[in-house]
């Protein structure tokens, strides 16, 4: 069915199994190949493997066109890969579900609904009273710095006033774990960097687990215990590196620590690399 | 409002000029309104067409809502659909009355068919339109809270797509009047667009004239009425919510 290049196998970690019980999220020889208008095959993953550990924060890291995408609507159940199977606990998943909440770049808000109907939308949904869910919402709301707005529309907030909206939505019906899909690439730089400070702040606070899919190497290296870096065509991963950096984390000590300078410096090389060895396949 | 009064004063000097006993004055047409609505078989007639125009618009966008929203989901449904109204859609719904005519009689239920005709096309198509449009992201975020295909389309691809299909229901509503007006012209029995005939037999020019203004004002007040209603529930969706409406 797919024509996985042998070469493929040398970049790939092997699925390690050793802490079994820690392992949230498996991800096992998944290949996706979607057909273009011209009856071409286009491999957008191959031969992908990963585990993820509970409680990690995780980057999946590489240039537009690896398939890291598709890898996270795979895990999301959005999209079902053409061989291999993602689990989740164990469990094969067949399709979208509460315990994974997606956060999508484009927002996907409910434009009808105010920033506090978006919020209270799940854990209605999961049949959570009124009177209780907005309570919680309120709370949510104010966490991601959004007290004051709860009436608003979507149409009247900021960028980046809707991705902190989306945030407290998906966090709202407590998913075991967050699915980032570049979630601040449709942000300015200014943006980005104060949602990925209160991003950090929320998280280190209850540390889910957290697939955070991105483009930017600083991004995934500021944020991450773990990144996964990707190559394209076909979409496999290239290296696995753990960021070992003291948490929490705060910016302005973090940037002038060697230690995440040389995690930027090396993986940037790695890209550059890759690059000049010219496209596989 | 200005442009109205404009409108009548040019009609008021123009019929003055011409002189034409086909071309009533202004003033004696605006003067037959209240002997037309002061009459009771005209009221009942108009109110008839009224009743006919709601039930076929009512029915028209009950059924025609569902169906463009679930072409608009499922590529098999609007495979199946859309040659059928393609056809339809380029048709004047009018021509068809003759078979209807013919099939159903000249009643109430063949003209109600012809308005329903006539607003299902608009309203399908544009809810088809609207639901084509909804977002995949916002899907997939209501299926991550564990909302089922069939409740994500009612609780997603219905509100997301609504600004289009009130767009449709609006095009529907004027379409229904004309229609109503059209399908009693040809099958004459009763109704507002059988007085106008009448009168235009009868040589009542300012009858023929005073109905014209009658259905007319009909017209204005329900799209205005209609625009009001749509503003307030698509007003999510409007770029400036204090932005002035028209009509009001």
């Amino acid at each position: 069915m797919t024509a996985v290049p042998a070469r493929s196998s040398e970049w790939v970690r092997p699925v390690t199994s050793q802490e079994p019980a820690s392992v949230i999220i498996e991800i096992d020889h998944v290949s996706q190949v979607f057909q273009t208008s011209a009856r071409k095959d286009h491999v957008a993953l191959s031969d992908i493997s990963l585990s993820i550990e509970e409680g990690a924060f995780v980057s999946i890291l590489g240039p537009s066109g690896c398939g890291k995408s598709t890898l996270l609507y795979i895990v999301g159940g959005f999209v079902s890969p053409t061989s291999g199977a993602a689990r989740m606990k164990g469990q094969a998943i067949t399709g979208p579900g509460p315990d994974r909440g997606p956060v999508f770049q484009e927002f996907a808000l409910f434009p009808w609904k105010t920033v506090l109907g978006n919020v209270m939308y799940g854990p209605r949904q999961q049949g959570v009273r009124a009177a209780e869910a907005e309570a919680q919402s309120r709370a949510l709301i104010e966490m991601v710095g959004l007290k004051g707005f709860e009436n608003f529309y979507p149409k009247e907030l900021s960028g980046g006033m809707k991705q902190r909206v989306a945030l407290a939505r998906t966090l709202a019906y407590h998913p075991e774990v967050l699915l980032m899909d570049e979630p601040f690439g449709a942000l300015d730089a200014h943006t980005r960097t104060r949602l990925q400070n209160d991003l950090l702040n929320i998280w280190e606070r209850d540390r889910k687990t957290v697939l955070f899919v991105t483009h930017s190497v600083d991004e995934a290296v500021f944020l991450s215990d773990k990144v996964v870096m990707m190559s394209k065509s076909p979409g496999r991963i290239r290296e696995v590196i753990d960021i070992d950096l003291p948490r929490p984390r705060r910016r302005n000590e973090l940037l002038l620590d060697p230690r995440y300078q040389k995690y930027v410096v090396d993986i940037e090389r790695m890209f550059d690399e890759s690059d000049e060895a010219g496209p596989a396949s | 409002m200005l442009a109205c009064i404009g409108l009548l004063a040019v009609w008021q000097v123009a019929s003055l000029v011409l002189k034409n006993d086909s071309f009533p004055t202004a003033i004696e047409a605006i003067r037959a309104i209240p002997d037309i609505l002061g009459d009771k078989e005209s009221l009942i007639n108009i109110l008839a067409s009224l009743r006919r125009m709601a039930l076929g618009f009512c029915v028209a966008v009950l059924v025609s809502i569902p169906l463009g929203l679930l072409m608009g989901r499922s590529r098999s449904v609007a495979a199946f659909f859309n040659p059928l109204l393609m056809v339809i859609y380029p048709v004047p719904k009018a021509a068809l009355m003759p078979i209807i005519m013919l099939w159903l009689g000249v009643g109430d239920v063949t003209k109600t068919l012809v308005i329903f005709l006539g607003v299902s096309l608009p309203v399908i198509y544009h809810s088809f339109e609207g639901a084509k449009a909804v977002e995949e992201k916002m899907l997939w975020s209501g299926a991550a809270m564990g909302l089922s295909p069939a409740q994500r389309l009612v609780r997603i691809v219905l509100p997301a797509a609504l600004p289009e299909i009130l767009t449709g229901c609006r095009t529907g509503l004027v379409l229904a009047l004309i229609t109503m007006i059209t399908s009693e012209m040809i099958a004459r029995q009763s109704g507002a667009g059988n007085i106008l005939f009448n009168a235009l037999d009868m040589g009542q020019y300012d009858t023929v004239f005073a109905m014209i203004i009658i259905v007319g004002a009909m017209g204005i007040c329900f799209d205005a009425i209609f625009e009001r209603v749509r503003a307030r529930l698509v007003r999510w969706s409007e770029p400036q919510f204090d932005l002035p409406l028209s009509f009001s």
